[in-house]
């Protein structure tokens, strides 16, 4: 197998968009080949996230529309969809092409659009993701699927509510100093705890919002990466899947996929926790990061909530956890942000991070999960 | 060709008449519900059908304030993550239990939740 490496990426600015999502990714794709100096015709393959446009576009067959859209219509394109980690998973498939010697250029990314809806619905779009006859006939939402969590965490390890509230805080704080970040202003503990429940124990700002936009990233082989300007290499991308159902989940305070896809990533890149420098990682809720990083074995189980309270995750921290603002602040574009988390950290690991780079950052960490933690992906990035 | 032993239908047809189901794996002896083509455990392929007790203790809970758009008008509303006495897990609604009363450990007792002529998985006090 070949090395890969990413040589350019390409975000757009997170929020509301009254454009399509294809025209959301044709923009970021563009980026990501001008940040690349390779011209679209080299693009040999597109893998491609995209999760409710069935529903909030009426649109499938995403992948060779978004391909049509940025005029590269004849490259063989699929449309990835594992919930909220789509891309991601595009990426590790992509991955596995350019190393495998089938293709030399490849373009990943997702784009998603949600804002043109109403929160009913787009809460219900979500669902969809949790099983249809056991769990949507419930009223299950995405915040009640990680409301279980926290609550099971809480119990388990005494973790607060403060705790959580300082993870919001933290990625609001973060948020401010990433332009193309939904979210740019501080929040405080106080103002995350008397936001309205959502549900319980989750408050509003415990959560990602919903968001339009898309992202996008180009991998080419060790070849061509030498020719390039600031290559990136993908020293290991994995993913791990759980049980579907919540009830056949025996903890509810862990997230398994987390900790095998943490462990297969790893054990690729013959690395280990303490080496990473940099994480963007799924913060969908507060708590979800909490677990997070207790799953990538960055602190002990149990330890989240404490690391977030003690700054041990902020920029300047022991290990700076989403430093773009993460899902909470730069925004959740379900079928972008596992290419949007990866464009942060290969902008990181390039130095080009500007007010919220993390010095000397060497290698970086993505974590993408999907649906009720039944899918995790995690790739670990390094510089030359 | 084998026949399932508990199709979804099979299952909550019994769930509207008040019985759990679940499957007892005649390789292992692992439960499993909602029933799988393999047993997780020791791949094997020999379900038996068994009844539940419908005891069991609320693991997890959320109140749901912000619901989809086909359970809108039933806000608030309390889902729970229950441990069965034999082991299993289910997610179900919580009913005739006050919100406030809702705790980690509360024994309830399963119950059907009609809704629409569809059945779904729910608890009430034990």
């Amino acid at each position: 197998m070949r090395r890969v490496a990413v040589v350019g990426v390409g975000v757009t600015k997170f929020g509301k968009h009254d454009r399509t999502s294809a025209e959301l990714f044709a923009e970021a794709a563009a980026e990501a080949l001008t940040d690349a100096g390779l011209p679209a015709h080299k693009v040999q393959a597109l893998y491609y996230g995209n999760v409710v446009g069935g529903e909030t576009e009426k649109q499938l067959h995403t992948g060779p529309q978004a391909a049509s859209v940025l005029g590269i219509p004849t490259v063989p394109t699929t449309r990835f969809e594992t919930a909220c980690a789509s891309s991601h998973a595009a990426f590790r498939h992509a991955v596995m092409e350019v190393a495998s010697g089938a293709s030399d250029v490849v373009l990943v990314g997702g784009a998603e659009r949600v804002l043109n809806v109403t929160t009913e619905e787009s809460t219900e779009y979500f669902a969809y993701a949790s099983d249809a006859r056991w769990e949507q006939t419930l009223g299950l939402t995405f915040p009640g699927v990680f409301a279980l969590v926290a609550r099971a965490h809480m119990t388990k390890y005494g973790t607060t509510e403060e705790q959580m509230a300082s993870v919001a805080v933290k990625n609001h704080r973060h948020g401010t100093l990433n332009p193309k970040a939904q979210f740019q202003k501080e929040i405080t503990v106080e103002q995350v705890l008397k936001s309205a429940m959502v549900a319980d124990p989750l408050k509003l700002y415990d959560c990602c919002p919903f968001t339009d936009g898309g992202a996008a990233v180009v991998l080419v082989s060790e070849e061509l990466a030498r020719q390039a300007r600031r290559p990136i290499w993908v020293l290991a991308s994995a993913a791990a899947s759980d049980w579907m159902l919540i009830g056949d989940k025996r903890d509810l305070s862990r997230v398994p996929a987390t900790e095998r896809a943490a462990a297969a990533a790893y054990r690729q890149a013959g690395l280990g926790p303490g080496d990473v420098d940099v994480v963007e990682l799924h913060d969908c809720f507060t708590i979800a990061e909490i677990v997070a990083t207790e799953g990538l074995g960055l602190f002990e189980p149990g330890t989240g909530g404490l690391a977030a309270e003690k700054g041990w995750t902020s920029l300047g921290g022991k290990v700076p956890v989403n430093p773009s603002g993460g899902l909470k602040a730069k925004g959740h574009p379900i079928g972008a942000t596992g290419a949007a988390q990866i464009a942060e950290i290969v902008t990181q690991l390039r130095g080009e991070a500007a007010r919220r780079q993390v010095d000397g950052a060497r290698v970086g960490l993505t974590h993408t999960l999907g649906g009720n933690t039944a899918t995790v992906l995690v790739s670990l990035f390094g510089r030359d | 060709m084998t026949e399932p032993v508990i199709t979804l239908r099979h299952f909550f047809e019994k769930a509207r008449e008040g019985q759990l189901t679940a499957v007892r794996c005649g390789g292992c002896g692992q439960l499993a519900v909602p029933p799988k083509e393999f047993c997780p455990a020791c791949s094997a392929r020999q379900w038996e059908p068994i009844l539940l007790s419908g005891e069991g203790t609320i693991a997890s809970y959320t109140i749901i304030r912000v619901a989809p758009r086909s359970h809108a008008a039933e806000v608030p509303y309390a889902i729970a993550a229950v441990q069965m006495k034999e082991g299993v897990s289910f997610l179900g609604r919580v009913v005739d239990v006050p919100l406030e009363r809702i705790v980690v450990g509360l024994p309830v007792r399963f119950r059907p939740l009609t809704n629409g002529g569809q059945t779904a998985v729910a608890f009430g006090p034990a």
